[in-house]
């Protein structure tokens, strides 16, 4: 706090300029100093000690500034060219004025003090001076005449006398003061004007060594009054007693007296002031250097403060604009003040903030994006039908995780994928491929398609619908699929539908069947005795008929039974060869039928039931037997084959050259009771289908070419993997 | 700054002055400690120069009395300075003597009397016996100077520099045991 405080306080200009006016102070107090004023003269060495150290520092200062400005040069810091230039600038502007300014001031002072000194003043000063001494020197004549005279009167006066006698005699001589000595200089009497003085004035060893050569003193001195004659000389009594001597002190006319130091004070003040001359143009320049310096590094230092003042919000600007341009837009550069680039600035800092506003504005938007991505995400995750969404160029922009599993694909399968891609990794996708690949480009209208796919899995139904993707970027003409796996619902809907049937038939049909039949039999036993020949025939025909008919029906209720309530199946591995071997070789004895068998040699074994595989071989030659008309016998090829597109799976393939398949029956063949012969159930093929949808397989049936139906039935290999899928599948069916 | 230089080398010829302290010894009188000293003051011609022409020069005499002991720094006890201000009267033609600290002056005829007179100290108290510790082992030095500051300022940046200016006697000590 107190250090942030204190850098506040000594950042700025303004410690600066306080300094620089205490400078300016000092410097004056020097100039004052050095006309002798007693004010300033006894601080003048520490004032000059502090300039100079002042001085010194403000060069320090300087050079500081000048290695920071050439490093930001060298370095091609933003704004440093241009400060040293504005430097370069304004120390010129500044230092030459000064300069000339400085060289005339020095010549006008060097004439000026000369101009101080006059020969002819000199001379009158040292005139007057000498009139002034020869006026004294003829009062000190006098006084020391009369001192003399007085002290004759003290030969051989005794001490006492010679006290009383002494302060007549001061009076008489108009002495200030008059004191009687022992050659050593001890007091033996003394008179003095002012009562209060009663400490006589003694003449010091000199003055005493003087009288002790026999001379006499006598000097004008100078006191705090003014100037006053002191005269010592001695009272020669004889060889044999002590010498005495007589101090007198008289004054000096009032008037000559001022005069006099009026004339010494003058005559000194000059002299010294002439002994002073080159001191004082040397101090005076001395001065005027110092305040040259102080100008001059003044002007530079303010050069520098100024340049980086200008330059400051335009190196700022720089540096916003790059701080823009990485991104930073919390950046607000610091207002330099209300003029033009004080304007610019604040343009910038409007700019930024609203740059930043904008970009907050993105970010959140963005965000939202992200969470509406996110919430999308997880709800597709979390569907239970796959979802795709395909550009109109077929690549795979978005898929979800049951997508991926519906299609029995891994999960990262669509990532970049096209459908071109998945169409040769996974030919078994072929027919969705192909229906999505119809649909994409069309930009308008719902659609939807079931598609049958053979996989690993089996048979799969899927039931798909499309929309288009809206307009917007580059997923024109796009769409997004959601698909179904309706195999299992099909399949339930379909046993639940026939269970029913069944369930009525048994009800509704099976049980008055016996009652008629036993009603006609009892008929036929109770009247065909009683009756006559012709009615007896008649009867007999009648509930013939009627029993044969119910059996027949009886028949029919039994194999839609068992249709509807098909054993559990229970698969095991299986050659698939052996079974049709079998089964044909029932047939060989057969007429009717003759059956050619082209087998795959080392076929792959199959995870079936082989009670339901045997009734689905029977069913299938039974309905060829059947088909073909009664009077000649039919040509039935029973073909089986390997293949491993999409998945590996075995195709049974049974072909006949009967009539064929009427083609409106063709779409719903395998339905029960769908059928174009003479005779069977209904029912023969749609077991078949049943057998093969509970096998995982596919069934389908085309007529062939040259005349005859071919019946295809595919089923997947029991690998491993595709076993365990086939199980778990036919379980869930179950279920 | 050439009038500097011509200065200070015109200086290095002139005759050099010399302060140099004899002797000096401390008596007990009246329980107080004064000094006896003898001083030579011989001023350079420079100094003489400046006096001749009404220049007053101010003449320091420092006393300083310390007590020595064995393991810590000597301790000062006291710190005297005597100013003296010797100046030419040239209406009189005498040299005026004044003791700056007590204000009284004396005239002499001549300057070597007057410095005579400077240097022959007789007698000046220098400290109160009761303030000495007895048995106590005491330094006194003593030194004399030409006070610069005491110069008229413009001549002081000369004197500063000038070591004809530079008139002072080194320490002269001796030891005293109450």
């Amino acid at each position: 706090m107190v250090v942030a405080t204190l850098k506040r306080l000594t950042a700025g200009p303004r410690p600066v300029a306080v300094v620089l006016l205490l400078l300016l102070a000092s410097l004056y107090l020097m100039s004052a100093a050095t006309q002798n004023s007693a004010q300033f003269s006894r601080v003048y060495s520490l004032l000059l000690a502090l300039n100079g150290t002042a001085l010194l520092l403000l060069v320090a200062l300087i050079v500081r500034n000048l290695v920071n400005l050439l490093g930001q040069y060298r370095r091609r810091a933003p704004g440093a060219r241009l400060t040293l230039r504005l430097v370069v600038m304004f120390v010129m502007l500044a230092v030459a004025p000064v300069s000339v300014v400085y060289y005339f001031s020095v010549q006008f002072l060097q004439r000026g003090i000369d101009s101080w000194f006059d020969v002819r003043v000199e001379r009158a000063l040292e005139d007057a001076l000498e009139l002034g001494r020869t006026a004294l020197d003829s009062r000190l004549s006098e006084s020391l005449q009369f001192t003399r005279q007085l002290a004759i009167e003290f030969i051989g006066a005794p001490e006492s006398v010679a006290a009383l006698k002494l302060d007549e005699v001061r009076r008489q001589g108009n002495a200030l003061e008059m004191t009687l000595l022992t050659g050593q200089g001890r007091v033996l009497a003394s008179s003095s004007a002012d009562p209060t003085d009663i400490v006589p004035s003694m003449p010091n060893l000199a003055v005493l060594l003087q009288l002790r050569q026999g001379m006499d003193y006598a000097a004008l001195e100078p006191t705090a009054g003014g100037l006053q004659v002191r005269v010592v000389v001695p009272v020669t009594e004889g060889l044999s007693s002590e010498p005495k001597l007589l101090l007198a002190i008289y004054p000096i006319n009032e008037r000559l007296s001022s005069l006099g130091e009026s004339v010494q004070a003058a005559f000194g003040q000059y002299k010294e002031l002439a002994y002073l001359r080159q001191p004082l143009k040397f101090s005076f320049t001395l001065t005027l250097s110092l305040v040259l310096l102080l100008s001059i590094l003044s002007a530079v230092w303010a050069a520098f403060f100024s340049a980086r003042r200008l330059v400051a919000p335009i190196r700022d600007l720089a540096e916003g604009t790059r701080a823009v341009a990485a991104g930073d837009y919390d950046l607000r550069l610091p207002l330099p003040g209300r003029d033009e680039i004080g304007f610019l600035v604040r343009s910038f800092n409007e700019m930024t903030r609203k740059i930043a506003l904008s970009h907050e504005r993105a970010n959140r938007s963005q965000r939202q994006v992200e969470a509406q991505r996110a919430y999308l995400e997880t709800v597709l995750a979390h569907l239970s039908s796959g979802v795709l969404t395909v550009a109109a160029d077929g690549s795979i922009r978005t898929s979800n995780r049951a997508a991926a599993q519906i299609l029995g694909l891994g999960p990262s399968t669509f990532d970049g994928a096209s459908l071109s891609d998945l169409a040769v990794a996974h030919v078994r996708l072929a027919a969705l491929i192909d229906t999505l690949g119809r649909f994409l480009g069309r930009e308008e209208g719902e659609w939807h398609a079931e598609v049958t796919l053979f996989g690993p899995a089996g048979r799969q139904i899927l039931i798909c619908h499309g929309s288009p993707l809206p307009d917007g970027g580059d997923m024109r003409g796009g769409q997004v699929i959601v698909f179904d796996d309706v195999t299992a619902l099909i399949q339930a809907q379909r046993d639940a539908a026939w269970g029913e049937v069944a369930r009525r038939l048994a009800h509704e049909i099976k049980n008055p069947l016996t009652p008629i039949q036993l009603s006609a039999e009892r008929l036929r036993r109770k009247y065909l005795d009683r009756m006559s020949p012709e009615d007896a025939e008649v009867l007999n025909r009648a509930t013939h008929t009627i029993v044969q008919q119910v059996e027949a029906m009886k028949e029919m209720v039994k194999a839609f039974s068992e249709y509807a309530h098909a054993p559990a199946v229970r698969l095991a591995p299986m050659d698939l060869n052996v079974l049709v071997t079998e089964v044909a070789e029932l047939y060989r004895g057969d007429t009717r039928m003759h059956i050619n068998l082209a087998l795959a040699p080392r076929l792959h074994y199959v995870e079936a039931d082989a009670m339901r595989m045997r009734q689905l071989l029977h069913n299938l030659l039974k309905n060829a037997l059947e088909a073909a008309p009664a009077e000649r016998t039919v040509e039935v090829k029973v073909s089986t084959t390997y293949s491993d597109t999409g998945c590996e799976h075995v195709e049974l393939l049974v072909e006949d050259d009967g009539p064929g398949i009427p083609e409106a029956l063709l779409g719903r063949l395998f339905e029960p009771y769908v059928t174009s012969k003479p005779r069977g159930t209904g029912l023969g093929l749609a077991i078949v289908k049943k057998i093969v949808e509970e096998h995982g397989g596919m069934l389908s049936a085309q007529n062939r070419p040259g005349g005859g139906a071919a019946v295809s039935v595919r089923l997947p290999i029991g690998s491993q993997d595709c076993a365990a899928r086939l199980a778990r599948q036919l379980q869930e069916r179950r279920a | 700054m050439a009038l500097l230089v011509a200065l200070c080398l015109g200086s290095a010829g002139a005759r050099a002055g010399e302060f140099v302290v004899r002797s000096a010894a401390t008596g007990l009188v009246n329980q107080v400690h004064v000094l006896d000293a003898d001083i030579d003051f011989k001023f350079s011609e420079r100094a003489l120069t400046a006096l001749a022409n009404g220049v007053p020069l101010t003449l320091r005499m420092h006393i300083t009395i310390e007590r020595e002991r064995d393991w810590l720094p000597d301790q000062q006890v006291a710190e005297l300075t005597q100013r003296y201000e010797i100046q030419y009267h040239a209406l009189s033609g005498l040299h005026v003597l004044t003791n700056l600290n007590s204000g009284a002056s004396e005239v002499y005829l001549t300057l070597h009397s007057a410095l005579r007179a400077l240097g022959d100290v007789r007698a000046l108290p220098v400290i109160d016996d009761n303030l000495l510790e007895p048995g106590a082992h005491y330094l006194i030095a003593m030194q004399v100077d030409l006070d610069i500051e005491a110069l008229p300022s413009p001549l002081r940046p000369f004197a500063y520099i000038t070591p004809a200016w530079w008139l002072s006697s080194d320490w002269y000590t001796w030891s005293l045991r109450p």
